[in-house]
């Protein structure tokens, strides 16, 4: 669970669509560093990776209005901006095109040595986790989490059925919920 | 679709993910509104996705804090003075709700590139090949008129050893080895003669080629006497095989072949004999 130490995640919510900028400082201390590590996840460079964290925050800010709490927690808001944002800057300097024409056994081989230059961020606790998945599962993961590919997308991507890539999506989230105790 | 076929369809986890299109994200939200257990699974998934972002969480530097505050007012300060301004900032930012953002034009440029260049690369590929293969066939071509011109000049030479074979092992016909006559030259010829028939065969094993305007001609000494039988053809010099003698050979005691003046000469030039063999 999110740390919410001195705010229920409601009351936090309304006070940052009134522009409440004690409750932003709040945000920006709990769930920059989750942000930041998405960002690097998918960004190598440092100052790049800054540069998209302050960009998400300042998104953060002017669209708070857009959020919508029925359809899903803040940080979930928070974490898919974040990501989107960084594979924007990372398309906008066509990088990207890397990771597409990436098959899925090159997606599989580098979640395999994880910890590469892919993912400074990575620390002791995500490779258990990621070492935890299989490799089928985890490219999933890390195509649907990391690089923003949609089901059709990971499908041609690993050439998979859409409804494998479905399968796997659902059987790698049972495998994080049993590792997390979710 | 059921509550539970929600659960198991795979959907709610690309919904948290945020890669549903549109239309199936509206649908999973009113999913979550109709069934509880909907609305419950979602939040089991993203309580997972967020211990999984926790896990690789990284501390951002310090000023960076601060630095985002300029960057809001300085949004803020900028934009505020306008209202068409402020509106237009707005619908820019709008990002959907666990949806993705915009079309990404430039990805979608890039792909196209990408694709052009890679369309490209592969005609010159292709073309390359093609022109290859000519040339591969071209060559193969050559290899084989090389190899069937072996092949013929093989099977000619095989026939007149064949020729030759039966030749010398036709007991009527006799050889006449003719020696160099001439002292440090060594030339040799043989004649093989059927005295039977008249019919006699000539072949040369060492003799120079003619100078031009100059032939060898072929002798019988037949009583002391030498009788014309006829010149050799320059080709057959220097080749291997034989060559029919085209005048009959009725009679001789010894052989000899001499340098003549092309046509050939009535009566040998003594001195020009190169080699002469006698009939044993």
């Amino acid at each position: 669970m999110p740390p919410v130490a001195n705010h229920t995640e409601e009351s936090l919510v309304a006070l940052l669509k009134q522009g409440d900028k004690n409750a932003f400082n709040y945000l920006y201390d709990n769930y920059s560093a989750v942000l930041f590590g998405v960002i690097r996840r998918i960004i190598f460079d440092e100052i790049t990776a800054q540069d998209v964290l302050q960009e998400v925050f300042v998104k953060i800010w002017n669209n708070i209005a857009q959020y919508e709490p029925a359809k899903g927690r803040i940080y979930t808001w928070m974490i898919n901006i974040a990501r989107n944002a960084a594979i924007d800057k990372l398309r906008s300097k066509g990088e990207i095109m890397k990771g597409k024409i990436q098959t899925g056994e090159e997606v599989v081989f580098s979640t395999q040595q994880t910890g590469g230059t892919e993912q400074q961020t990575d620390v002791i606790g995500l490779r258990k986790i990621v070492e935890g998945l299989k490799p089928e599962h985890y490219s999933i993961v890390d195509l649907a989490y990391y690089k923003g590919f949609t089901l059709d997308e990971i499908s041609k991507t690993l050439d998979v059925p859409l409804g494998t890539v479905k399968t796997r999506m659902r059987a790698a989230m049972q495998h994080l919920r049993q590792y997390f105790s979710i | 679709m059921s509550a539970q076929e929600y659960i198991t369809s795979g959907l709610l986890e690309a919904y948290v993910y945020g890669i549903l299109p549109e239309a199936e994200a509206a649908e999973v939200a009113r999913a979550m509104v109709q069934y509880p257990e909907v609305r419950d699974e979602v939040a089991a998934i993203e309580a997972a996705m967020f211990q999984l972002a926790t896990a690789g969480a990284v501390t951002p530097p310090a000023p960076l804090k601060e630095n985002i505050w300029q960057a809001i007012n300085a949004s803020h300060s900028v934009v505020a003075p306008s209202p068409i301004a402020a509106q237009q900032s707005v619908t820019e930012n709008t990002i959907p709700l666990n949806g993705k953002s915009a079309p990404r034009i430039s990805w979608q440029l890039a792909a196209a590139f990408v694709a052009l260049i890679g369309s490209l690369g592969t005609n010159f590929y292709l073309l390359n090949n093609r022109n290859q293969t000519g040339q591969q066939i071209i060559a193969l071509q050559q290899r084989i008129d090389t190899l069937s011109n072996a092949q013929q000049n093989l099977s000619l030479q095989v026939s007149r050893y064949r020729n030759e074979a039966d030749m010398i092992s036709d007991p009527d016909l006799k050889p006449v080895v003719m020696q160099s006559t001439q002292k440090d030259h060594p030339m040799a010829a043989t004649l093989y003669w059927s005295k039977t028939r008249g019919e006699a065969y000539v072949s040369v094993q060492k003799l120079p080629m003619p100078p031009e305007g100059m032939q060898y001609q072929l002798w019988a000494i037949a009583d002391g006497k030498p009788v014309d039988l006829g010149v050799l053809t320059n080709e057959m010099i220097g080749k291997q095989g034989m060559e029919k003698v085209s005048k009959a050979v009725a009679d001789g005691q010894a052989f000899a072949i001499s340098l003549e003046k092309a046509g050939g000469s009535p009566v040998p030039s003594m001195d020009k004999i190169y080699v002469m063999g006698k009939v044993i």
